[in-house]
């Protein structure tokens, strides 16, 4: 069966061009707009340097081109790659999980796309072709496809195979946003986070501004001129408002962008997702590889019932953590229709969760009041005027001690429910069957409160946000630990989750 | 919960030796480069150094050895560790990717070694169970893997 594949395709010669194309801003024109910095020579000298340059990179790109091959087999996908050097990579169609095809504006003109072959093995670029026509990453997915339904002998116990051996049907359209619902859900995707980003691009572009936007002198300067002789306290506010008029809709562009015309598809064992405004992209979930679910909410827009779905998966996703999105912006009924698809996924039941330990307050209040306390004693010790700061403590005190509120558990039956966080409020749902660890834990604080922090590893969660309940009392969590445990056994033989190999 | 083979409490107490030496090399060159700029007492920073690796060598190494601990049964493995945070793991056998057995030459001159189990998790996505006596962690490492092994086919 191990015949030897030839690596005769190549990706389409236009992917020359739009490779040109996309690394122009930086490369084309940033290198002559520096030269012209230094030198200040004439326009013509500038174009030619600039044509010099854009031969140069399309040398280089052809070069690139030509040294990329690759072949499909039957069994595997071979990519050979290196101008001096060659380097031969097979990927067998039993190790591919999803077959991603991405289409980036430019791409889309040409007719072209970005396929990423997903391994789960945390490589991010391990098999990239970018670009091929839509025929051709067509033909490529059909032909893992078409494996995984053939090649069942030895593939049958892996989840993701059968999930991507399901014929391309035409799904059932779970959850779409339509743009009304984008533009809402861009509204609270309002950060101060995006101004900064702002910065930076201007930062890229400063030299084609006619202006130093970092020369302190001309921003007083604009200031004192429009605002005769002080910084008013209405200048002030101006200020803040642009800011955050600024951060609205730096939220918006963002959010349109990626999230236009989302659509969630269910197409039996995946899940399908399309979203994008410029680029366009595709992925496919499969629903065994699903390992829990994260609701997600802020307190302003959960008071106004719209709440985000994420599904956490094996492996890790295009963004590096195992998080995928489901739904960003949903309500309560539309992520209940999603997570029944998902198979055995709900919300937490109507009697709400449990808070865990009054005493979770004290822990919460030390945590965040202390280290505060000792920086302004220190800050004090410098500047005097520090102690003022000490009046923000009981505030601190107060969040912190509203930390209980928001963190609540349950356990029913083969689910597990934490929620938390005040500002950012999470809501893991944990189908016990998918534990790989269970821990118990009791710092020298915990054992003084007779607390403990229950933590439960899954596959694929990332490190700083796993589920975890923090300051139940010891017996209760050595109680939950055990149920969870017998509760793994009791349902995880019935069904075969993707790590069970 | 089973306490560790006392092999490992001659093993934490050799290493936590080793670290006291070179701390006190270290504390003791400073003190002579200090010494040398500025008038400062003899035994400054090497005497303090003294009583910290005092209670480094002899008295923390029981301590954690104690803190250790652990259980097998037919469905799980149970690691119990640390002193001042205690956290108590437990691994679904059904869970292991897969296990490791490794030994240090100092380990192996006391006779144990280490049974590291692999899961898919990211927390715990590796338990590392020291200081037990070799044929203990093949046994175990037989077991756990005659239980994947039924698990898979």
């Amino acid at each position: 069966m191990s015949e030897e594949i030839i690596a005769d395709r190549r990706v389409h010669p236009g992917s020359i061009i739009l490779r040109l194309v996309k690394e122009a801003p930086s490369v084309v024109f940033g290198l002559p707009a520096a030269f012209a910095f230094f030198s200040g020579s004439g326009v013509w000298r500038i174009l030619m340097v600039a044509g010099a340059i854009c031969a140069l990179v399309i040398f280089l790109n052809w070069l690139a081109w030509r040294s990329f091959r690759y072949g499909v087999g039957e069994r595997e996908i071979v990519i050979e790659s290196g101008i001096l050097s060659r380097n031969r990579r097979s990927i067998p169609f039993d190790r591919v999980q999803d077959v991603d095809i991405e289409r980036g504006p430019l791409a889309r003109a040409f007719g072209l796309a970005k396929v990423r072959i997903e391994t789960g093995a945390g490589g991010k670029d391990e098999g990239v072709l970018d670009s091929i026509t839509v025929a051709e990453a067509d033909r490529l997915r059909g032909a893992v496809r078409a494996w995984h339904a053939h090649g069942v002998s030895e593939a049958a116990a892996l989840p993701e195979a059968t999930a991507l051996a399901a014929p391309a049907q035409e799904g059932r359209l779970l959850f779409s946003m339509d743009l009304p619902r984008v533009l809402l859900f861009g509204l609270f995707s309002f950060s101060l986070v995006y101004i900064a980003s702002l910065f930076a691009l201007l930062q890229t572009f400063d030299q084609a501004l006619p202006f130093d936007i970092y020369d302190p002198a001309r921003w007083i300067g604009l200031v004192e001129h429009n605002l005769p002789g002080r910084l008013t306290a209405a200048a002030i506010g101006f200020l803040l408002f642009v800011a955050v008029l600024l951060g609205v809709i730096a939220g918006l562009v963002r959010t349109v962008a990626r999230d236009y015309g989302y659509r969630l598809m269910s197409e039996g064992v995946r899940f399908r997702r399309e979203r994008g405004l410029f680029t366009r992209t595709e992925a496919v979930i499969a629903k065994a590889r699903v390992q829990l679910a994260m609701v997600a909410t802020g307190p302003i827009r959960g008071r106004f019932g719209w709440s985000g779905l994420l599904f956490q998966t094996l492996g890790a996703a295009s963004d590096g953590s195992g998080m995928q999105a489901a739904a960003p912006f949903a309500r309560r009924e539309e992520i209940e229709t999603i997570l029944a698809d998902a198979g055995t996924l709900r919300l937490p039941p109507p009697p709400e969760l449990q808070m865990v330990s009054s005493r979770h307050i004290v822990r919460a209040v030390a945590a965040s009041v202390l280290p505060a306390l000792v920086a302004i004693v220190v800050g004090a010790i410098v500047f005097r005027p520090a102690l003022f700061l000490l009046a923000l403590l009981p505030a601190l005190a107060m969040g912190a001690a509203l930390q209980r509120r928001f963190h609540r558990y349950a356990l029913d039956g083969e689910l597990l429910f934490i929620a938390r966080g005040v500002w950012r409020r999470r809501l893991w749902i944990v189908p016990v069957a998918n534990a790989q660890a269970i821990s118990v834990a009791r710092s020298w604080l915990q054992r003084r409160l007779g607390l403990a922090t229950l933590s439960v590893d899954t596959a694929g969660a990332p490190l700083a946000r796993g589920a975890r309940i923090v300051d139940v009392r010891h017996g209760i969590a050595e109680a939950l630990a055990a149920e969870i445990a017998a509760g793994r056994r009791l349902y995880s033989s019935g069904r075969k989750s993707g790590t069970d190999r | 919960m089973t306490p560790l083979d006392l092999g490992q409490l001659w093993v934490m107490r050799i290493h936590a030796a080793i670290f006291a030496l070179l701390l006190l090399l270290a504390g003791a060159g400073a003190e002579a480069v200090l010494r040398g700029n500025i008038d400062l007492p003899r035994g400054v920073i090497v005497l303090p150094l003294l009583i910290a690796c005092i209670w480094l060598v002899f008295i923390a190494p029981a301590r954690r050895f104690s803190g250790w601990g652990y259980a097998m049964d037919a469905e799980e493995l149970q690691v119990r560790r640390g002193r001042l945070t205690r956290v108590h793991t437990m691994v679904p056998l059904d869970r292991v990717q897969h296990l490791d057995i490794a030994q240090g030459p100092l380990e192996r001159s006391f006779g144990v070694s280490r049974l590291i189990v692999h899961t898919a998790g990211t927390l715990h996505s590796q338990v590392v169970l020291p200081g037990l006596a070799r044929p203990t962690a093949e046994a175990m490492r037989d077991e756990i893997r005659a239980r994947i092994k039924r698990d898979s086919v």
